[in-house]
């Protein structure tokens, strides 16, 4: 009696919180790194955009565990198992997720990467930001600020993170076409929380007094920095770009703390991710790699439209 | 606690009556994609990790221990192997190295409890953050590259060769899991296991060697959960100092609906290989039908309580 009660239970539940997907319809499996950060919502938003138009259903599923490897992969197979028409993936891992998406591709499921690179190529196309060019966009915007001449330093996000390695690796290349600024420092990390960006940040801060311009690759990298420049009053007086944007970074880029930062376009990522996958599947020929474009925010663009949007993107209500 | 034979029954049978309801549930739910070889191929093969780390645990969980170390201690085994083959290791050699880390530190475990007089909860809730210290440390903080070898294979969902239908890491499980079933009902050890999770100091009184017996166990559980880092690889190809974060909860779970007491002296390897089956066939059939994240968190949450209160009303304890 009772087991029967609970099974009934179960399955309206399960029925109210699945997908209310009409059979008919083709399913695109979305698979980010983890479904919390505002980044993946716009993401989401952008794959939602391009399924209404083109009238396909989207099947929005991260790893349970945010960052978790293994669960990544078990929602790739599971998709798989499902039969969804194709699968858009944002790989945790350029290595560990090669192997199932091969599987997928053996399957006739064709594989859209994006934001993040894979090794092999089972995969139909990778939809990406730029980020060697993003790096080098920063530079050319720190250079500028500075009047080619100066003291910088960079505070690195973490070792093997691939994306913001070419950032890094763009910002150096870029800046050395500055004869007049010398890097100070280059090799310290900034760490996957804020909070050790913030005590990593602190101490160069200590060590260098005397300092021009900083660059930090990454989200919580430069909102770390920001924090440590409040604390010891040298905010607005270094020059400071950073990259990717939060409402507490775009709130420092109005008042003039941050002078730039790099702005990737998740929205068009996902957006893009899903079409490209389309395309696929009608048989057309996709491009190997496509890049969604990176934008310089600064507080005197900060308000046109196409740049407060990617500051500030407005999400539709279906995206929690 | 007075147990008639009708009762031990239905508490042997209590998980097996769990996973069948899933199983209908999600049968009702999907019927063309939930109910296939692939998908249940598919399952079998995500089930292994937690199901090796299940076994072990429940030698642990039966003795009236807990062991919180055994996700770092996943994430070390798949590192020493990472490293290994790096450095040029032959496979076996690397995967055999993964699997004894993983027992050194479920001795080092057992040593610390009965040397020191602390609480399990407490000694492995210390080693989980210096494994984890450890993984991250012999990983230089980043994940390993290793170069491709056969041990990709053993979790291979479609293996080779074809006449083995499932993964040679799900023979693995299901070979060692009727052995250690055994050890556990049979055995000296496993008759002294439930001897002291039933009442410690009577064990001693009997002349059980408790203490050393403990540490056997904690090793035991190790090499289990070693092999478990071993297929943790095996499936990442990579050696991952973050892999399994948090995934001794799972495994716990797993024991737990299987119909152990954490209180110790009640609990089976099958009943812990069926809680491993529920846990999995949860999170896949909720990826089938559609289930956000949040929704399938509360859910899986809801169910282990559930099914532990059904257990201990039909117990009548």
């Amino acid at each position: 009696m009772r087991l029967g009660t609970i099974l009934a239970v179960l399955a309206l539940l399960l029925a109210a919180c699945g997908d209310s997907k009409s059979p008919s319809k083709r399913v695109i499996a979305v698979i980010p790194k983890g479904t919390t950060h505002e980044f993946w919502k716009s993401i989401h938003a952008g794959a939602l955009k391009a399924a209404a138009e083109s009238g396909v259903d989207i099947a929005w599923k991260g790893p349970p565990k945010e960052d978790d490897r293994d669960e990544q992969i078990k929602v790739v197979e599971d998709s798989v198992t499902r039969r969804v028409a194709a699968i858009v993936l944002a790989p945790l891992d350029e290595a560990a997720l090669a192997t199932p998406v091969a599987e997928a591709a053996k399957d006739k499921i064709p594989v859209v990467v994006i934001d993040s690179d894979l090794k092999g190529d089972a995969h139909a196309s990778f939809v990406a930001t730029d980020n060697e060019k993003g790096g080098a966009m920063a530079a050319e915007r720190l250079g500028t600020l500075l009047g080619g001449k100066g003291r910088v330093l960079m505070l690195r996000y973490q070792v093997g993170s691939a994306s913001t390695e070419k950032r890094e690796r763009g910002f150096l290349a870029g800046i050395a076409k500055f004869p007049g600024i010398t890097m100070v420092s280059d090799n310290q990390y900034a760490g996957a929380t804020a909070e050790a960006a913030y005590a990593a940040a602190e101490n160069l801060l200590q060590r260098f007094p005397e300092l021009d311009g900083i660059f930090c690759p990454n989200e919580s990298a430069t909102f770390g920095m920001l924090r440590a420049l409040t604390s010891v009053g040298r905010n607005g007086k270094v020059k400071f770009v950073g990259f990717d944007a939060s409402a507490k970074l775009a709130e420092a880029l109005k008042t003039g703390d941050i002078h730039g930062l790099v702005l990737q376009n998740p929205f068009r990522m996902g957006y893009l991710g899903v079409k490209t996958a389309l395309d696929v599947l009608d048989g057309k020929l996709v491009e190997r790699r496509i890049d969604t474009g990176v934008a310089m925010a600064t507080p005197d663009n900060m308000t046109t439209p196409d740049i407060a949007e990617l500051l500030n993107p407005k999400l539709p209500e279906n995206v929690r | 606690m007075s147990d008639s034979n009708a009762v031990r029954l239905v508490r042997r049978l209590g998980p097996f009556l769990g996973l069948a309801l899933v199983l209908v549930l999600f049968t009702a739910l999907e019927p063309d994609r939930f109910p296939t070889a692939v998908n249940f191929r598919t399952v079998l093969t995500q089930t292994v990790i937690v199901g090796l780390g299940a076994v072990g645990m429940t030698f642990v969980v039966v003795s009236g221990g807990i062991d919180l170390s055994v996700g770092s201690s996943i994430a070390l085994s798949t590192i020493v192997i990472a490293r290994l083959l790096r450095d040029g290791a032959s496979p076996a050699a690397a995967a055999l190295a993964g699997v004894v880390a993983g027992g050194v530190v479920g001795v080092v475990n057992g040593t610390l409890i009965t040397r020191l007089r602390i609480a399990p909860f407490i000694v492995t809730l210390g080693t989980l953050q210096i494994v984890r210290g450890t993984a991250k440390y012999l990983a230089g903080e980043q994940k390993i590259d290793a170069p491709a070898s056969w041990l990709a294979g053993l979790m291979a969902k479609s293996p080779d060769p074809s006449w083995l239908i499932v993964a040679p890491g799900v023979w693995a499980l299901i070979l060692l899991a009727g052995f250690l079933a055994f050890v556990l009902r049979r055995s000296i050890l496993g008759v002294h296991t439930y001897a002291i999770g039933s009442n410690e100091s009577t064990a001693v009184l009997c002349g059980i060697k408790v203490d050393r017996t403990k540490v056997l166990i904690y090793g035991l559980s190790g090499l289990m959960t070693g092999l478990a880092g071993l297929m943790q690889f095996s499936r990442l190809t990579v050696g991952d100092p973050t892999a399994a974060t948090g995934l001794e909860l799972n495994i716990i779970a797993a024991v737990v609906i299987g119909g152990a007491s954490l209180s110790g002296g009640v609990g089976g390897i099958a009943g812990s290989l069926v809680g491993a089956l529920v846990m999995a066939f949860l999170a896949n059939g909720c990826t089938l039908v559609g289930v956000p994240n949040y929704a399938q968190e509360i859910l899986v949450g809801a169910i282990i309580v559930a099914v532990v209160a059904i257990d201990r009303s039909k117990r009548g304890t």
